[in-house]
């Protein structure tokens, strides 16, 4: 071979190597149904303004792809008793403005949070941190008001923010310019249209796969998908199940959905209305066929589950039966109950899917009942769902995530007596969320939930339906795996041509 | 005319704050934003604690004499959801709004107008029915589907526009013909009537027996007189664009006020809803008052019988 030859091919390789290199994307855009709220991670917690902001912003802890908590900006930790709690910081990381992140920082970012001053919606996620304090530069001591086993997955969700930029400018400057030490720094926030970000290059972990991420809101989902196969948009949020077939139709997009801990559920009234017979709470739970919902109505975007709970969720059982479909047995629960005809009020509002309401409607009308759909906004949905119990409708549809994948804040929260959604009452089971909730020991924490979930099932307060599927569209050259949890770093996706 | 002048303000005035009070109490009774604001799994003391740190849980009509001394300030206080003054994120979607209603009016006028001057001159023709098919298409389709209709078609099977976005001309074009469609109709019936009323009077006779054509009577004379009807209907179409463009805005992902309002409607953020609604309801009351003093200085038959 000549000496010529080669340098060719070399030449040839080099040129292969610079088009590749010239064809990486350098912006991603991202459909989201709506704004963020606030850029500031410590006031709104909604999925629109959490997708863009947890890019700006590195949490405490993090969980990878199999949804284990792993350290981020927390090197390491462990309890020194069981209200207290030491992290290591990691060294090394710093924010969007090249100053360092340090211990001091990451206590402010807690103290600021639970600071009722700052009026944070997300508070009652970090209420049972009584204090935290840097000790050493990379020493953070935090203590716990009572021993509290879910702290680990509520900072998962703890966005770290720089102490002296935040003191220097100002809570309400801090919203609309916010700095943080995540992979991509906010260029410019065009307010309800969309929020432009730009690689941090001096980012700690990896390098960020685009240069640019736009993200935009556009609240129709048609638009979004009309965007999707057109190329303008490269991932859109919230694809219906129904309109998920139209994007797969399309020879530049595909689906990507995930199961999440997310869970579809039935409220049933224990305090009120026909539905205070626990006999025909039993009956409609038999009368609900929920694999012909899942099938028929979410297209296989969601799966059965037999609990109000589901696999990505520490507590959740397979040990508990859930209830077969059997409208004979039903009818006759219905008879026994003398409850024929009775009417029951069916609250929902335009967030849920109205065809899966009725279809629930006509099964438990079939086995003997009268339901009513009685249709409101959310706000007005919650008002009354979550008041005085005899005002709360016999039945009502919810979809529960408290992004923490804990038990702790999926059924202490509905059913726990004096929660403002538990329309339901039971010493026993009080007994066992609230011991659960205050030992650290996780194989004695799973055996009280598998005890509560078994009297859930036997008085029906509530009716897991299925867990529902995170669906996304996106562009076929976009790799990336959703999470459980609904979150949406760009750090994890990546590009191919 | 200064003291009629007066006498419109001082109503309009009137009809703008009974349009605030009515909006601010149906607003609060109807649930307050601190349920929408929490994670789902707060409990009941931390929901009643944020609603009493943003002020929720003081007795309604304090609540709307702290809003009217803000008010009495030009302070329009801060939304509860953004945390940014409410006036601010209000003023930031107005350009969008005017830029959407002007395309949209451009499109009303520029079609309706001449489809109804053609209309009035072809009577029975095979234009006129098609025209006649354009318009009551234009005003009986709705929006929502109008809209996804073009974006379908323009956008993803033609791909000559884009399917939505707000930063170009461009992303103009669609928006602006969904809007005015309606609009459009309603010129072109408006326009078609008056010309017909018109061209039975003796002055078209007297100018067709004098030699001139058809349309050199409708363009010298006819239209002058046929513009007063077409000139009232124009200023209420203007309050409608602006005002009733929020399902256009939410098709096309358009940021006017429009979506914000049915946003911070369904989110109970209070203080955005109001002022929107003093914008909405100061431009409705306005170009019905200056609508009114236009035909005053331009018909002095109106301004004489004063």
């Amino acid at each position: 071979m000549s000496a010529r030859f080669i340098s060719i091919a070399a030449a040839l390789v080099m040129l292969n190597a610079s088009t590749a290199l010239a064809q990486t994307k350098d912006t991603l855009t991202i459909d989201l149904p709506g704004d963020a709220a606030t850029l500031d991670p410590h006031l709104q917690w909604n999925t629109d303004s959490y997708s863009i902001y947890r890019n700006i912003f590195d949490n405490l802890l993090t969980r990878d792809v199999k949804g284990e908590i792993v350290p981020q900006i927390a090197s390491s930790w462990k309890y020194l008793d069981d209200k207290t709690i030491e992290f290591q910081i990691r060294e090394g990381v710093t924010f969007q403005d090249g100053s360092k992140l340090t211990a001091e920082d990451v206590a402010f970012s807690i103290n600021r949070i639970i600071d009722p001053k700052l009026k944070s919606p997300q508070l009652s996620q970090f209420d049972q941190i009584a204090k935290a304090e840097a000790t050493s530069p990379t020493i953070v001591k935090m203590t716990t008001k009572s021993p509290y086993p879910a702290l680990l997955a509520q900072l998962v969700k703890l966005s770290i923010v720089p102490k002296a930029y935040v003191e220097k400018v100002g809570d309400q400057e801090f919203n609309l310019k916010p700095l943080g030490s995540g992979p991509y720094k906010l260029v410019n926030w065009q307010k309800g249209v969309q929020s432009e970000l730009e690689a941090y290059s001096g980012y700690w972990r990896v390098k960020p796969p685009f240069q640019h991420v736009v993200f935009r809101s556009v609240p129709d989902v048609s638009t979004r998908i009309a965007d999707l196969k057109t190329g303008k948009a490269d991932l859109i949020r919230d694809v219906p199940p129904d309109q998920a077939e139209s994007v797969k139709g399309d020879s530049n997009s595909q689906i990507l959905s995930v199961p999440t801990e997310r869970v579809g559920y039935l409220f049933l009234n224990a305090q009120a209305g026909a539905t205070k017979d626990v006999r025909v709470r039993q009956a409609i739970a038999y009368a609900i066929d929920s694999k012909a919902l899942v099938e028929a109505l979410l297209e296989g975007y969601g799966a059965p589950v037999n609990v109000v709970g589901a696999k990505p969720v520490f507590g959740y059982t397979e040990k508990v039966q859930g209830y077969a479909y059997d409208p004979e047995k039903a009818k006759e629960l219905i008879k026994a109950a003398g409850a024929e005809g009775a009417k029951v009020e069916f609250l929902t509002s335009p967030a849920y899917s109205r065809a899966t309401i009725e279809a629930i409607q006509q099964m438990v009308n079939d086995v003997g009942l009268n339901v009513e759909i009685s249709s409101s906004d959310q706000a007005t949905f919650l008002k009354r769902r979550q008041g005085d119990p005899a005002n709360a409708g016999g039945l009502a549809f919810g979809a529960w995530s408290c992004a923490c994948q804990d038990a702790d804040g999926i059924i202490f929260p509905l059913f726990r007596t004096g929660s403002i959604w538990a329309k339901y009452s039971n010493g026993k089971y009080d007994a066992l969320v609230d011991k659960a909730r205050i030992i650290l020991d996780q194989d004695e924490r799973l055996k009280l939930y598998e005890q509560a979930y078994e009297i859930l099932r036997e008085d029906v307060p509530g009716l897991g339906l299925y867990q529902a599927y995170a669906v996304y569209g996106a562009n076929k050259k976009l790799k990336w795996q959703p999470t459980a949890n609904e979150a949406m770093f760009v750090t994890d996706m990546s590009w191919q041509q | 005319m200064v003291r009629y002048a007066a006498e419109r303000l001082i109503q309009a005035i009137i009809a703008i704050f009974g349009v605030l009070t009515i909006v601010f109490v149906v607003m609060h009774l109807s649930g307050d934003p601190t349920l929408l604001l929490v994670p789902q799994d707060a409990s009941a003391e931390m929901i009643a604690q944020l609603r009493q740190q943003l002020g929720f849980d003081r007795p309604i009509w304090v609540q709307y004499l702290d809003y009217l001394r803000g008010l009495a300030h030009f302070d329009f206080g801060i939304s509860v959801v953004q945390r940014v003054p409410a006036a601010d994120i209000v003023a930031s979607r107005v350009p969008y709004t005017v830029m959407l209603a002007s395309g949209a009016l451009l499109v009303a006028i520029g079609m309706g107008i001449p489809a109804g001057i053609v209309m009035a001159t072809r009577r029975g023709g095979w234009l006129e029915r098609l025209l006649t098919a354009i318009v009551v298409t234009g005003q009986s389709v709705p929006t929502f589907l109008s809209g996804i209709v073009l974006i379908f078609v323009f956008g993803v099977t033609l791909r000559w526009l884009p399917t939505s976005g707000s930063g170009d001309f461009v992303s103009l074009i669609m928006p602006s013909i969904a809007l005015g469609a309606l609009s459009m109709s309603t010129f072109a019936r408006m326009t078609r009537i008056s010309i017909i009323d018109e061209l039975g009077k003796d002055y078209v006779r007297a100018g067709r027996a004098r030699g001139l054509s058809l349309s050199a009577v409708v363009f010298r004379h006819v239209l002058r007189n046929a513009a007063i009807p077409v000139i009232t209907i124009a200023a209420l179409e203007i309050g409608n664009l602006l005002a009733g463009a929020v399902i256009v805005e939410t098709v096309f992902a358009w940021p006017g006020i429009g979506q914000l309002a049915i946003q911070s409607i369904q989110s109970r953020d209070f203080l955005v809803v109001q002022v929107i609604v003093l914008l909405i309801s100061f431009v409705y009351v306005m170009t019905s008052v200056l609508a009114d003093l236009v035909y005053a200085i331009v018909d002095p038959r109106i301004r004489m019988a004063r």
